[in-house]
């Protein structure tokens, strides 16, 4: 017998996250996990087209704004002290919708490289 | 180590973009600890209901398919998988929202939150609420002084129980509670046992001809009075409720009796006694056995019995859609089961719960059946062979 409750965390307004969408996977360079490693740097065009540079390589996107809005959840299982705030059972998992997401910011075209030094003709 | 904008710049000149092309602010992207989490698409409706603080709930047993569920509606939960990655991040501004900051700063620091590959995807579906009837089939309620009701074993169901195991919105469960007449006993949901709601039918039906009330203004509180010492107050009133529609006239509460429901279940009581019936006997029968001036009529008996009017002498006999499996294909192979071809007619009764929102009993038939003409009546058989 289960149900699991999908609730925001107060009266306060949810957050406004962005999702940011980008093809295949990034994988950190020694292995080392992402946590704590730069993505990049993201920049607008005055006509509002985002440009990421990820290391060697510049991506041109778009931003979508959502038909469909995500909701950001985050899971809270049995254990954790903060659970029973909103007088919940403490007993049972239930996933706290930390913030919503409107807008997208999707990257779908392959990235163009960064040249930065070429060779002179010898 | 924060970037800096000198950085950032180097690498604009490095990539050969003119920051004179570029809106003033520009974000660094780090990754954060990288937490947990879930995505979950929502359709606009329910995104304004987060937003105003209202939760959603998931429900389902270990061996179900989860179905998430709002105050009023039912959605089937499923992950969808993508090959591109979906970066959270908070703090992460359009032009949009860059332009309505009074003063922009050069560079921001925006952490990601976390990433996935996946999201929640959402599909209104059908309340499934065939359990509930089968949950409290498991115990019916026989009156107060029935051996049952000293047996603490058996099961018994509270609203928030039923919340617990039924894969539905709450609205739905509590409609299909009254669809199903039950009754809150005791903080119970119970539903009758079919000879104790006769039991009360008849003494309603009774008290009325003794009384020469009319069918359409029936007095609750006389009907409580002159019944209560046979039957629990409760019980007569929660009949009165189940067959009639309550008004109130002249600060005294009335029931208009239906004479629908009243056939109806006086059909089903004959018909349950035999596997089937000669129509033209039943058709007698029935209109001897209903309340005076009653009219009984087929019409009454849709998605309860059915007719057959090829077999000599023409018969009918109980078959209720309630009793049918509640999936789009198995219920067409169970009716399929049952009689190779179906009038559209005939099959209507049985199917129409299945339609969704915009979904007609056309469609459904479109989709699960095939239609060929039968001396000049169109007939609608299973696609495939029915084992």
């Amino acid at each position: 017998m289960v149900q699991i409750v999908i609730s925001s965390a107060g009266a306060e307004g949810l957050a406004e996250w962005v999702l940011m969408e980008l093809q295949g996977e990034i994988e950190a360079r020694y292995s080392t996990g992402l946590a704590g490693n730069l993505l990049g740097d993201l920049h607008y065009t005055t006509e509002g087209i985002p440009v990421l540079i990820v290391g060697h390589h510049i991506l041109y996107g778009k931003i979508i704004h959502l038909e469909k809005p995500f909701a950001v959840l985050i899971k809270h299982t049995p254990g954790e002290q903060d659970c029973d705030e909103l007088g919940h059972d403490p007993g049972t998992t239930r996933y706290l919708v930390t913030a919503l997401i409107k807008d997208k910011i999707l990257f779908k075209t392959r990235p163009k490289p960064i040249i930065t030094n070429v060779p002179k003709k010898v | 180590m924060p970037r800096t904008r000198a950085e950032v710049d180097a690498t604009l000149q490095a990539a050969k973009l003119r920051a004179a092309e570029l809106l003033p602010t520009a974000l660094s992207l780090r990754f954060g600890p990288g937490a947990a989490c879930c995505l979950l698409e929502l359709e606009p409706a329910l995104c304004r209901r987060l937003e105003a603080g209202s939760s959603l709930v998931i429900r389902g047993e270990k061996d179900e398919q989860a179905v998430l569920c709002s105050s009023d509606k039912t959605y089937e939960l499923k992950v969808a998988d993508t090959s591109n990655l979906l970066l959270c991040v908070p703090g992460c501004k359009t032009p949009a929202q860059l332009a309505q900051e009074e003063e922009a700063p050069d560079l921001m620091h925006a952490e990601i939150f976390g990433f996935s590959n996946n999201y929640w995807e959402l599909r209104r579906c059908r309340p499934k609420l065939q359990k509930l009837r089968k949950l409290l089939k498991e115990n019916t309620y026989e009156g107060p002084d029935s051996p049952k009701e000293m047996d603490s074993n058996r099961s018994k169901y509270t609203t928030e129980d039923l919340l617990d195991v039924i894969q539905a919105s709450e609205e739905e469960i509590m409609a299909h509670l009254q669809v199903l007449n039950a009754c809150e006993i005791g903080g119970y949901w119970r539903i009758l046992e079919f000879d104790y709601e006769m039991k009360l039918l008849n003494h309603v039906t009774q008290l009325v001809d003794s009384e020469s009330w009319s069918f359409s203004k029936v007095p609750l509180s006389i009907c409580l009075q002159e019944l209560g010492p046979l039957e629990p107050e409760e019980m007569i009133e929660h009949c009165l409720k189940c067959y009639g529609r309550k008004y109130v006239d002249d600060g005294e509460v009335y029931f208009e009796l239906s004479a629908d429901k009243i056939c109806r279940t006086t059909a089903q009581m004959l018909l349950q006694n035999a596997v089937k019936f000669n129509l033209a006997e039943f058709q007698v029968v029935w209109q001897q056995s209903v309340p005076e001036g009653m009219a009984t009529s087929l019409d009454q008996l849709k998605g309860l019995a059915l007719v057959d009017r090829h077999s000599r002498p023409e018969i009918i006999f109980l078959l209720k859609a309630d009793d049918l499996p509640e999936g789009n294909q198995e219920r067409f192979n169970a009716l399929f089961s049952l009689r190779e071809k179906w009038t559209e007619e005939d099959i209507a009764p049985y199917i129409q719960d299945l339609c969704g929102e915009k979904q007609t009993i056309g469609a459904l038939l479109t989709k699960y059946s095939r239609s060929s003409m039968q001396n000049g009546v169109k007939v609608y058989n299973s696609r495939r062979p029915i084992s």
